[in-house]
């Protein structure tokens, strides 16, 4: 994922180890302050602070915001995968987000700015930029979300061939969302009284993923910018049907970048129904190019080396939803 | 003007968590002084405080709370609140159960929440030692929510959803009665149908002990005798805490709902000493002006009162400037109403204790008893021309006087009737 990753000066510091050991009373300390998490959140943490090895973070953070969570939410974090909202699907408030971080803030002995919280809607967003801060990386741009509306705005295709209902976007991959109805024109004869969602609709559905992530996601050379109309499949590798898809069954789709380099981007691909799975691809790999007109390249865009893009994507950076309303 | 009427009350209190223990320890004089724990130290020269009874608060951290059975609060409500609110909170509960209030008569434009606090100090000094020890940036978000004075209304009106008019009063010890006095203002000129007062107080040692510095705290170990107004030997005060709900409603919806009122808030008046930041004038003008304003507001005869519930807080200067009051009220018309100090069984609830002691007011009147000023061996001469009563009465006040007095000087004077 080379362009995971950008620069972004002045937003995040190198992380500093620990200046002095780590010593009983810290651990005393680190005990009382996670009193009410996990065992395993515990121990990540001492030996964080023993070891300084980021590896431990994403199970003490987790264990954190466990620990805020009510209890009868708490299984879906059991098994969650990067892309459990916040908000949504914990009932995380934003006074809430404020006591995760500072209890995260206070074991793993770093300092979060406001503004660096308002973009972390998922576990992963989360988990990233924990982890982000620790190794002195530069943040990743964030999650956008974007509803049938926003995707049918942005992609080259249309429905009725456009197979993604809702999808996420990140600079390390994209999930999307696609029930089938059981309507769609296809299913009339594949198969003749026995509806079933073609395999080779599965990829396509996978490949428009990835198409959004390159018009979405995807950090292209300073000042280029993707055209939506220079996309095309060029091919795939190790694609495997694994389970039979029918009307009513909501396909999970992710993507993520394997290799980048103009003008051939490279995803594997994988679908799920609920836990199980669908099918994957090994890869899929598409062509691209950039739109004829350079983009000017102003100072603001320099620092933050985010493209701007057509007007309606601006609709699609999601409000702050956790800034804290103050009525003091 | 509309009649206002008292139709619920919630009491979480060192006398009791609930109306009819209230009522049982009022009659039958059980006070609620105890040697409190935390004050059993050799460098803590005050021993005695009279706490709530069945929650443990002692912990800077809320989820370590305890309450007594049947009582849980979810995290993301506690979270916003110090030890008083938890007291308020189930006052609140028991005075809504009390007056047979559903959701919509609780929630809506016409009913409002006007309530007082000394706010936390304990919670206040836990997190400003965090923000001085570990950064400004480390204290718990709801920190300044939880313990501020106005925490208590922050919190009922936003979980009980209230829509109507609400704000805190600050006037020390004389603050619930304010709240009271504006409640029942607010309802007799039409803008409100419907109030929640609300006293509350921690109660416990960062709430109380600063008052050792002025000298005003009793220094007794003998819970039994520690509290005892009006009485020779009085020392100085016994700290309590907890919460007081009251429901007060128009004639119209008392009639709509056909619930039985306990008694009628027929006024109140107030006035200031204009005389000293902490001492009461010597004469008590201020509250005997409040009296006055109190009686003449109503319409009422000083002949008319019944019984007195002091504000008597067992200060030595304190009670002897309400003797005087009292006397400048009542002995030019030839009556003496039965007086009496609850603060010898409760301790002195701060801002609590006006209503606290209005609740006591409109148990008295519903359930016709007057209760007796315990803990007095010798009656301070000063009480000479005035009934102070030493045991309950099993008669019905029909018309009854709750003074309080607060730093600066505040007073009022609140009148009860029986309703009809």
């Amino acid at each position: 994922m080379p362009d995971a990753v950008q620069s972004n000066p002045g937003t995040s510091k190198p992380f500093v180890a620990p200046p002095k050991p780590f010593a009983p009373e810290d651990e005393a300390a680190l005990r009382e302050a996670l009193k009410r998490c996990s065992p395993s959140a515990f121990e990540s943490a001492v030996q964080y602070r023993k070891t300084g090895n980021p590896e431990h973070v994403p199970a003490v953070v987790i264990g954190v915001i466990e620990r805020f969570v009510e209890p009868d939410l708490r299984i879906k974090l059991k098994d969650a995968d990067d892309d459990l909202r916040l908000i949504e699907d914990l009932g995380i408030d934003s006074l809430t987000m404020m006591e995760i971080v500072i209890l995260v803030e206070d074991v793993l002995q770093l300092s979060i700015n406001n503004d660096e919280l308002r973009n972390l809607r998922t576990v992963g967003d989360v988990k990233t930029f924990i982890d982000c801060k620790i190794r002195g990386l530069s943040l990743p741009k964030p999650t956008k979300f974007l509803p049938i509306e926003q995707i049918a705005a942005v992609m080259p295709i249309q429905p009725p061939f456009l197979f993604l209902n809702e999808a996420s976007v990140s600079s390390s991959g994209a999930n999307g969302k696609y029930k089938i109805t059981g309507q769609e024109f296809f299913l009339q004869g594949h198969f003749k009284n026995n509806p079933v969602m073609p395999a080779s609709i599965m990829l396509e559905a996978l490949g428009q993923l990835a198409v959004l992530f390159l018009l979405e996601g995807a950090t292209p050379e300073p000042g280029k910018v993707i055209s939506s109309s220079l996309i095309y499949f060029t091919g795939c590798e190790g694609v495997r049907a694994h389970r039979v898809c029918r009307p009513g069954d909501i396909l999970t789709l992710s993507i993520k970048p394997k290799r980048m380099k103009m003008p051939l981007a490279t995803f594997e691909g994988a679908i799920r129904v609920g836990q199980e799975k669908a099918a994957i691809a090994e890869e899929i790999t598409l062509t691209f190019g950039y739109a004829e007109a350079v983009m000017p390249l102003p100072m603001t865009e320099l620092k933050d080396h985010v493209a701007p893009k057509a007007g309606v994507l601006d609709a699609s950076v999601p409000a702050t939803p956790l800034r804290v309303a103050v009525n003091a | 003007m509309p009649r206002v009427f008292i139709t619920g009350l919630g009491f979480i209190t060192s006398i009791g968590n609930d109306a009819t223990s209230v009522t049982q320890s009022l009659r039958e004089l059980r006070h609620g002084v105890e040697l409190y724990a935390p004050f059993q130290s050799p460098e803590i020269p005050v021993k005695v405080a009279a706490p709530v009874r069945g929650f443990s608060t002692d912990s800077t951290d809320p989820e370590d709370w305890t309450f007594p059975a049947g009582i849980t609060i979810k995290r993301e409500v506690l979270r916003g609140m110090s030890p008083h609110v938890v007291y308020a909170w189930c006052a609140m509960q028991q005075a809504i159960a009390d007056a047979k209030l559903n959701d919509a008569d609780v929630s809506n434009e016409g009913t409002g929440l006007y309530a007082a606090s000394g706010g936390s100090p304990y919670l206040m000094g836990h997190m400003l030692e965090r923000m001085h020890k570990l950064g400004v940036m480390r204290c718990s978000p709801l920190g300044i929510v939880a313990s501020i004075s106005g925490a208590v209304q922050f919190n009922l009106v936003a979980h009980f959803k209230i829509k109507g008019s609400s704000c805190g009063f600050a006037s020390a010890c004389a603050s619930s009665s304010h709240a009271l006095g504006f409640a029942y203002d607010d309802l007799a000129l039409g803008r409100q149908k419907r109030m929640f007062v609300v006293g509350a107080e921690d109660g416990n040692m960062d709430a109380i002990l600063p008052f050792a510095g002025m000298r005003a705290l009793s220094l007794s170990a003998d819970p039994a005798t520690a509290s005892r107004p009006f009485d020779t030997a009085r020392d100085g005060f016994v700290g309590t805490g907890g919460g007081v709900v009251l429901v007060m409603e128009t004639e119209d919806e008392v009639l709509r709902r056909g619930v039985m009122p306990y008694c009628e808030v027929a006024g109140w008046g107030q006035a200031s000493d204009g005389h000293n930041v902490a001492i009461s004038h010597p004469e008590g003008l201020g509250l005997r002006a409040a009296m006055t304003l109190a009686l003449r507001a109503t319409g009422t005869a000083a002949e008319a009162v019944d019984y007195v519930n002091a504000h008597a807080t067992s200060t030595p200067i304190g009670d002897a400037s309400e003797a005087r009051a009292l006397k400048a009220i009542f002995n030019p018309a030839g009556v003496r109403p039965a007086i009496s100090s609850t603060k010898a069984l409760t301790g002195h609830g701060l801002s609590l204790a006006g209503a606290m002691e209005s609740g006591f007011c409109a148990l008295a009147v519903r359930d016709g008893f007057m209760p007796g000023s315990a803990h007095i061996t010798n009656l301070d001469p000063e009480c000479e021309g005035l009934n102070i009563i030493r045991s309950t009465l099993s008669a019905q006040p029909k018309v009854a006087l709750n003074n309080v007095s607060g730093f600066g000087g505040a007073n009022v004077s609140i009148v009860f009737k029986q309703a009809r």
